[in-house]
């Protein structure tokens, strides 16, 4: 991802001082803004995203890129990363907000559901936003937006990547307070059918209003290369954060009871965590120092040159809403064995990997399979599985069906606060219910105060970088005296 | 509370695979939704009588607190001598060590591989030791006022009913805090009996109703269940005569606690059973059933 | 040539923007922001007075009073001379430079001058301000060491804050001496 830079461009419109003031007379834009056909005017909010890596962060990216790419405005919010805050550019006019909020715990905001309202408020009105696509369950600021935006009467999606168990007091907890910023959203998108399941749920929604659109894997940065793997032996390669939801107890297991019984097998591990203390006990213990490689944490770049080096892959998850890392790995030409929990299932078919139960016998003997597969050359080869396994999930596709969920949501109605209050009392319990119509309430008090305080009529518009107005989208044909011209885009 | 997913028929089948684009909109609800769904897996079934059996255990700590107190209140108005009790209490002490042996024959004892030299051992070193410093008990919370001991007592038994080990398995459970805490009411409590040597003994008498009984009771309980029935009846019912010769009201009272800890809140939590709902999928994290240390060791 | 509009800064107040055009390579802006209007002067003193006459009755002190009237004479004159700036003024001249002046209330001015060698380009850029996100018109200088580097963001009409439209009007007129003056250095 490069930080790029944007011309702004004002020269581009001829009488910009009158077109400006034209759609300033157009001021209740909170309120209702009538959604021009066919192109929406979208925020995605997350705590998470890049300079922090995982899968949320590349997916709000890719997503935005394609969306973009379709013709959309699109924004992206966040809060700040140490030194990034402000407003940034991404490739092709990705607009960033980094906000001056302060973070709580692993990179999620601290919510008062009310401190963000100015901002969020600031931003979506002069960005004419009509669509507010909110991320992760995780993210406070997330539920924030969601909470703000149906305040300001703003439609509202949001997308779930991540699966929750019911049984302990904090998924009791969480799983309500999911049920309430979900209960008045529009529309709510999960990235396995299982994650649907969950969500569904959790948040006791009516699954008519949950659309399932799996992740996707850029198939152009997996490409398998045979060549760069030692034939001589059988390498299996392991790549996720060592903690103990990725299973890397029963990784521990599997290591020493596969390379007593196999003398010509490498493991390769790459990532960080907390679990590779146990790991490398085992690798002292059992000797294992030439044959078990600990490559530590990985930047996203080298994943591919890692995957490749191996001929199998082995994910160990005791938890997953869809694992982009066995589409990454078979996207390489590895055969692939995993655990068979949560989404796991939907997401490649039977021919390209070796489900097994969460335990390292079962895992044991699925990579035995794999590797008299392998020795026997009856598996495909990594070329024909590349071919197949790129055509299962592009961005492309996840853009395509995440805008007809936007075409549906833009004709939706927003419900209006008393409608709303009903719903919350009605669908989250008396206690909760009653406790957030307060607070739905108090914002929307707080919400008619800033406006009072700064009208939407002198908030100014932003210039567009991407959509159907887009400075960036206009850039390239503009003439290139425009070059001469750098803004850098960093705040104060 | 969920709608009905709805059923649509089509010409080809749904398939829950993500990799396949198929003829369904995105929000589909197919009716094979959530058929994976499955509740109260891991749920037991209760029988009301098996309940009442294991409600005897709080039965029984209860009431040795409550026997506990009532010695202690007998020698603090002086009715019973102290030589009479450390006489019973070294009596039954003796009874109950050869029951203990005697209840398993022997097994749990080779099992431990302790001899009978190192128990004799560890009861003289306790013996000689509290009787050794019972003056320094007797004096040692002389400046503190009464009201505040006995407050102090209150809170520690009702600590060492909380933190003791019923058998749950839960993390509030310190067998070692709760025998902490007890003795320490019992050292509060003894300070304010009139001579040192009735310290000495309250503090004997608590070591033998906190800590050996319960041991002894274990031992009975998991052995002979039909004679652990019969001793805590007698136990509960000792406690309650002897509750009755100080207060009327208090052994009613008494009574009404053991009995609906015995009967009413084992049917309650039967009959509370029936509103368990509890939610089990795909999505759940999976367990580690089997022991990975083994690789380690 | 003088050329007077009215645009408005970023909490609505009035800004009245005056353009000189001396020549085509130099131009001026002035950017005057509302006097001190006596309603809110009136407001500040009296609660500082009022303040005050509620610890008097309170303490019994008449220290406190008087404080009270030192108090608004010295923030009166401080505010006048170092907070309250009355007009900014852009002065860009094609050869020369950019010259940035700031008149306080109390007839105090403070000047800036950029000679035109260091200036790489003048631009108008976002950032997060309070509890907003504005826009504002900046000077960007030339890295000494690396020339296509920016060493120094200077922003222009810190304290009037106008909007966007008054922004591009300005940007605009810096922008056309800007390209005049590449093009006669360029082929001298």
């Amino acid at each position: 991802m490069t930080k790029s830079h944007l011309n702004m461009a004002y020269r581009r419109v001829n009488g910009p001082g009158q077109s400006l003031t034209s759609i300033l007379s157009h001021n209740n834009c909170g309120i209702h803004q009538p959604c021009r056909t066919g192109t929406h005017n979208i925020c995605m909010v997350s705590d998470f995203f890049y300079p922090n890596m995982g899968g949320v962060e590349s997916h709000i990216y890719q997503l935005s890129q394609c969306l973009i790419e379709r013709g959309h405005k699109v924004i992206i919010v966040t809060h700040a990363y140490g030194n990034r805050k402000g407003i940034r550019y991404l490739t092709s006019g990705l607009k960033v907000y980094y906000l001056p909020l302060k973070v709580m715990y692993n990179q999620s905001t601290a919510t008062t559901l009310f401190h963000s309202l100015p901002l969020l408020r600031y931003i979506f009105v002069r960005e004419r936003v009509t669509i507010i696509h909110s991320h992760s369950s995780f993210s406070a600021m997330a539920h924030d937006a969601l909470f703000h935006a149906k305040t300001m009467g703003l439609q509202t999606v949001f997308t779930d990547h991540s699966l929750f168990g019911f049984a302990d007091v904090s998924s009791v907890l969480t799983n309500k307070l999911l049920t309430v910023s979900l209960c008045d959203t529009n529309h709510i998108i999960c990235v396995s059918y299982t994650s649907k399941e969950n969500t569904v749920l959790r948040a006791a929604l009516n699954p008519e209003i949950v659309s399932v659109i799996p992740n996707a894997v850029d198939p152009t940065d997996f490409t398998p290369d045979p060549f760069r793997r030692d034939d001589n032996v059988i390498t299996i390669v392991v790549i996720s954060r060592l903690v103990y939801r990725k299973g890397i107890d029963l990784l521990s297991g599997i290591i020493p009871e596969l390379c007593q019984k196999y003398p010509d097998l490498n493991f390769i591990v790459g990532g960080e965590g907390p679990k590779r203390i146990i790991l490398e006990e085992v690798r002292e213990r059992y000797q294992l120092h030439d044959r078990v490689r600990l490559l530590g944490a990985l930047e996203h770049q080298d994943v591919r040159d890692v995957l490749v080096q191996g001929h199998i892959f082995l994910n160990t998850s005791l938890t997953e809403a869809f694992c982009m890392a066995i589409v990454e790995a078979a996207s390489c030409g590895l055969q692939v064995v995993s655990t068979r929990v949560g989404g796991i299932p939907e997401v490649l078919p039977d021919n390209l990997i070796i489900l097994c139960e969460p335990s390292v016998k079962s895992l044991c003997d699925g990579l035995e399979r794999a590797i008299s597969q392998q020795k026997s050359g009856t598996l495909p080869d990594p070329e024909k599985i590349h071919n197949k396994v790129k055509t299962f999930y592009t961005w492309r596709n996840v853009a395509e069906r995440t805008e007809k969920v936007y075409d549906r949501v833009s004709r939706e109605v927003v419900l209006p606060m008393d409608k709303r209050l009903n719903r919350l009392i009605s669908h989250c319990g008396p206690v909760t219910g009653c406790t957030f119509a307060l607070l739905a309430v108090l914002n929307f008090l707080f919400l008619i105060f800033l406006r009072w305080l700064t009208p939407d009529s002198i908030i100014d518009i932003a210039v567009d970088a991407t959509g159907p107005n887009g400075a960036w989208t206009q850039q390239y044909s503009y003439s290139k005296k425009g070059e001469e011209n750098k803004e850098i885009s960093e705040s104060r | 509370p969920y709608p009905e997913p709805s059923v649509r028929c089509e010409v080809v089948g749904w398939q829950k695979v993500l990799y396949e684009r198929q003829p369904f909109p995105d929000n589909y609800v197919d009716q094979r939704f959530l058929e994976e769904l499955r509740k109260n897996v891991s749920a037991r079934k209760y029988q009301y009588w098996s309940v009442v059996f294991e409600s005897g255990v709080v039965i029984q700590q209860l009431c040795s607190v409550c026997v506990f107190l009532v010695i202690w209140w007998y020698m603090d108005e002086g009715l019973l001598a102290p030589q009479w009790l450390f006489g019973t209490g070294l009596a039954s002490s003796l009874v109950g060590y050869v029951l203990f042996d005697l209840i398993d024959g022997g097994t749990g004892r080779k099992k431990s591989g302790r001899t009978r030299w190192a128990d004799l051992k560890s009861a003289l070193v306790f013996i000689t030791f509290t009787y050794g410093f019972s003056p320094v008990l007797k004096t040692l919370t002389e400046s503190v006022s009464t009201d505040t001991i006995y407050a102090m007592s209150v809170f520690m038994l009702l600590g060492h009913l909380i933190f003791f080990d019923y058998g749950a398995n839960a993390a509030i459970v310190s067998s070692t805090l709760s025998l902490n805490m007890a003795i320490f009411a019992s050292v509060c409590l003894a300070s304010r009996l009139p001579r040192s040597l009735h310290a000495f003994i309250m503090v004997t008498f608590a070591i033998q109703i906190f800590a050996l009984w319960p041991m002894l009771q274990k031992k009975l309980k998991a052995c002979t269940p039909c004679s652990y029935v019969g001793v805590t009846l007698l136990f509960a019912l000792s406690a309650l005569v002897g509750l009755l010769t100080i207060s009327g009201v208090g052994a009613i009272l008494f009574a009404l606690l053991l009995l609906s800890i015995s009967c009413l809140c084992p049917y309650y939590l039967i009959r509370l059973q029936l509103f368990k709902e509890n939610i089990h999928g795909p999505w759940d994290e999976a367990e580690i059933k089997e022991d990975l240390s083994r690789f380690l060791t | 040539m003088e050329v007077e509009r009215i645009f408005s800064d970023i909490y609505g107040g009035r800004l009245a923007l005056q353009r000189r055009q001396y020549s085509p390579f130099c131009r001026e802006f002035c950017l005057g922001c509302p006097r001190l209007s006596l309603r809110s002067l009136t407001a500040a003193t009296c609660t500082v007075w009022l303040v005050a006459y509620g610890l008097f009755t309170l303490c019994q002190n008449s220290m406190v009073l008087s404080a009270a009237i030192f108090i608004t004479l010295l923030g009166l004159l401080g505010y006048l001379h170092f907070v309250k700036i009355d007009q900014e003024t852009l002065l860009i001249i094609g050869s020369l430079g950019i010259q940035m002046t700031s008149s306080y209330a109390s007839g105090k001015e403070s000047t800036t001058f950029i000679e035109m060698g260091k200036v790489k380009d003048v631009v108008i850029n976002e950032a997060i301000y309070m509890q907003k996100v504005i826009y504002y018109l900046c000077i960007l200088l030339k890295d000494p060491v690396e020339p296509q580097g920016v060493s120094q963001v200077v922003p222009v009409f810190q304290s009037a804050k106008p909007r966007l439209d008054c922004l591009i009007e300005v940007y605009r007129s810096c922008q056309e001496i800007l390209a005049l003056q590449k093009v006669t250095s360029g082929s001298p």
